[in-house]
């Protein structure tokens, strides 16, 4: 078993005055793809910005490929891709130029060749590569994205509500590309409210609640990798809560 | 650093492919190439003029014929104040202040002929300098421009993903900034060649034209910070967008206004029509030289015949007349000079008011360093004034010297019964052509430097705060989360 490349302990976090995460502690490992589930408040977010270094801590520990993000932000960034729920891209650039743009920011550069393959992957039509992005649908703005996470080539990715906006052919190939990060040994974590979806791509699935992780299932082998009917009970129930 | 570069780079990118962008760029341009061309051939008109009436005052004066002195101190002179060629970039004061004064014997004349008041209400409308497109036009377009830079990333949700992947705030807020920066140079690019012209054209020139150039870099810089610091503590493009115009209109029509009204209610400055009763009353109590009871000139009379040891006027060596003449002028100029001294005092007051509201507005700044530049300010007023009354005392003085030492008493006091007398009083044509005409000597770059000393103080005060408000937007933004 691989060692965990996210390792969160006992993390508690105010924000506003409220306490938001209370004691959560998750592990994401290399070659893993854990899904965060939660109603809204949960903490979903906040447990990502957290692991990104946008919030400090109150107490608890957090650590990113052995980093810490309050401490060092820049080299736990550096092994995150991140997508967020709502993906935006500059309008006035294509998909292509999108790409490029961000890569530079990131310090990063790729060969036209990887650029066509990832977008290739994440079948984005050719037409649309060159086109300026202020016409793309939520969808080709979301594939445009993920283009981007698969570019960025990093150890960890940082998903949030990934496949909203996507039809199911989209999101049936969406759950592909992750298959295919997690047999390259990258660790995923992914905040969802799409508790099939997390079912079919995950192999680790937490439930969060107040801020902590109340129930946690690890997929088996087969086909049927989750016992759906408890999932759904603990997710409505938690919901209802 | 190469972070900002891209984000300048991707931000320049957004304003060429935006129409609305490239239209009000393209405008400001043409308008700051329009203020250039026609305010230079305004004030290159304005200035040759001025230069030829100069010299064709001379020229009258010193063509006058065999005169007698006296007339020729009520005939007197004409002083025109001249224009530099930074002038054209910012006539400052010069449309209000009057150009021309009229140099004569007994009295000191106001300036005349200024544009504003020979005009109709009508020139603040039609005004469109250089120095006004880069004070109150320019802020507005980098404000249109730069207003939603920061906060639609913000808006957009681009933030978060910036930040995700290693961009600082502060990086992204000087990527920003360098963007604007680009396109206010561009701004001031027909400005600046018409600088650069104007100092190939008068080298001596060259130090205002640098200070002009320089202060307005730096005025457009504290806006550019401004706008890019404003944008990035707003949560909404639309608040930046409001607070931003708001701060352009206090900053370049408010508070300009507002401290003009209040510096002079605060050292208010007497009519000139009460001024002009005030000395009128000050120069009787100094006496009548035409009344032989008068107590001041009586003792003149009575020092005067001492001082030569005779006892009646008309055995004195010279002509008493041309004497009292020269007793009185320099009575009464003292007077003058005393009572410019005193509306120069006033108006230095509301000067000095006005240059401590520039803590409340850059542009008042920024506005003192290019008038003092191009020589167009108070100050450069109150020099030709000045100089002015020191040429019109030279010269009354070398003439009311002429009519002592060469005009007989005798026929002096006869010439206006007596032809022959009349004629003897007469002095020679060439004595007008040795009286030196009147040259106007602008203060040295270096004394304007020092005049502008205080506001380029004020501009990188000013900078200062913007850079701070920039720090304080970029602490801010590491504290935001998704």
């Amino acid at each position: 078993m691989h060692e965990p490349v996210i390792a969160i302990r006992s993390l508690k976090l105010d924000r506003g005055g409220r306490a938001v995460l209370d004691g959560l502690d998750l592990e994401v490992r290399a070659g893993e793809v854990h899904a965060l589930l939660g109603g809204n408040g949960a903490g979903k977010s906040t447990t990502l910005a957290a692991i990104l270094g946008f919030l400090k801590p109150g107490s608890g520990s957090i650590h990113v490929g052995g980093h810490c993000p309050s401490r060092e932000p820049d080299e736990v960034r550096r092994a995150i891709a991140f997508l967020p729920e709502n993906v935006a891209l500059y309008e006035h650039l294509s998909a292509w130029e999108n790409l490029s743009y961000f890569l530079s920011l990131a310090g990063e550069t790729r060969e036209p060749a990887a650029m066509e393959q990832a977008l290739n992957a994440v079948q984005l039509h050719a037409q649309a590569w060159n086109t300026r992005a202020g016409g793309f649908s939520k969808g080709m703005r979301q594939k445009t994205a993920i283009a981007l996470a698969l570019l960025r080539r990093t150890p960890i990715l940082l998903l949030d509500e990934p496949t909203t906006g996507l039809d199911p052919a989209a999101t049936h190939e969406f759950n592909r590309l992750l298959g295919a990060q997690r047999d390259r040994g990258v660790a995923v974590l992914m905040v969802t409210h799409d508790l099939l979806g997390a079912a079919q791509v995950a192999d680790r699935i937490s439930m969060l609640r107040g801020g902590r992780v109340v129930r946690e299932w690890t997929a088996s082998p087969g086909p049927e990798r989750f016992a759906l009917a408890p999932l759904y009970q603990a997710f409505t129930g938690e919901s209802a809560q | 650093m190469k972070r900002a570069i891209l984000v300048a780079r991707g931000e320049l990118t957004l304003l060429l492919r935006s129409r609305v962008a490239a239209l009000g760029l393209g405008t400001l341009l043409a308008l700051s190439a329009i203020a250039a061309a026609t305010s230079y051939a305004h004030m290159a008109g304005e200035r040759s003029v001025r230069s030829a009436q100069q010299q064709a005052t001379d020229d009258l004066f010193a063509a006058q014929p065999a005169r007698h002195p006296h007339r020729v101190v009520h005939y007197g002179s004409f002083a025109h104040r001249p224009l530099g060629v930074l002038a054209a970039f910012d006539p400052g004061v010069d449309r209000y202040t009057g150009t021309t004064l009229y140099l004569e014997g007994h009295r000191q004349n106001a300036a005349a002929f200024g544009a504003a008041r020979e005009s109709s209400g009508l020139i603040r409308f039609g005004e469109l300098t250089p120095a006004f497109v880069l004070q109150v036009l320019t802020p507005l377009l980098l404000v249109f421009m730069g207003f939603p830079m920061v906060a639609r990333e913000r808006e957009n949700g681009s933030l978060v993903p910036l930040r995700a992947l290693g961009v600082q705030p502060g990086e992204l807020l000087l990527g920003k900034a360098l963007a604007l920066a680009a396109l206010a140079a561009l701004a001031m690019l027909p400005t600046v060649a018409a600088l650069a012209a104007a100092s190939l054209l008068a080298p001596t020139e060259a130090i205002g034209a640098g200070m002009i150039a320089l202060a307005y870099a730096l005025y457009l810089l504290v806006w550019v910070v401004l706008i890019v610091a404003v944008s990035g503590l707003c949560h909404r493009s639309r608040t930046a967008l409001v607070t931003l115009v708001a701060v352009w209109a206090g900053m370049t029509i408010v508070v300009p206004r507002l401290a003009a009204d209040i510096a002079s209610r605060t050292a208010p400055q007497p009519s000139r029509i009460e001024n002009d009763l005030a000395l009128q009353t000050d120069l009787r109590r100094i006496g009548d030289s035409h009344d032989p009871n008068d107590p001041f000139f009586a003792d003149f009379r009575r020092r005067t015949l001492q001082q030569f040891g005779v006892a009646r006027i008309e055995d004195l060596p010279l002509n008493y007349r041309g004497l009292v003449s020269l007793e009185g002028e320099a009575l009464t100029s003292r007077l003058f000079v005393q009572y410019a001294l005193k509306t120069m005092g006033i108006q230095r007051r509301q000067v000095t008011l006005m240059d401590r509201f520039a803590v409340l507005s850059p542009a008042l700044a920024a506005r003192r360093v290019s008038m003092a530049a191009a020589g167009t300010d108070l100050e450069n007023h109150w020099r030709f004034l000045q100089q002015a009354e020191a040429f019109r005392f030279d010269m009354v003085q070398r003439l009311n010297r002429l009519h002592a030492e060469a005009v007989d008493f005798a026929d002096d006091s006869a010439r206006s019964r007596d032809a022959a007398s009349e004629r003897r009083s007469r002095v020679g044509a060439g004595n007008w052509a040795a009286i030196p005409d009147f040259r106007f000597v602008p203060d040295t770059p270096a004394g304007r430097l020092a005049a502008a000393g205080n506001s380029f103080g004020m501009l990188l005060a000013w900078l200062c705060l913007a850079l701070a408000l920039g720090g304080l937007a970029a602490r801010r933004m590491r504290a935001e989360g998704p």
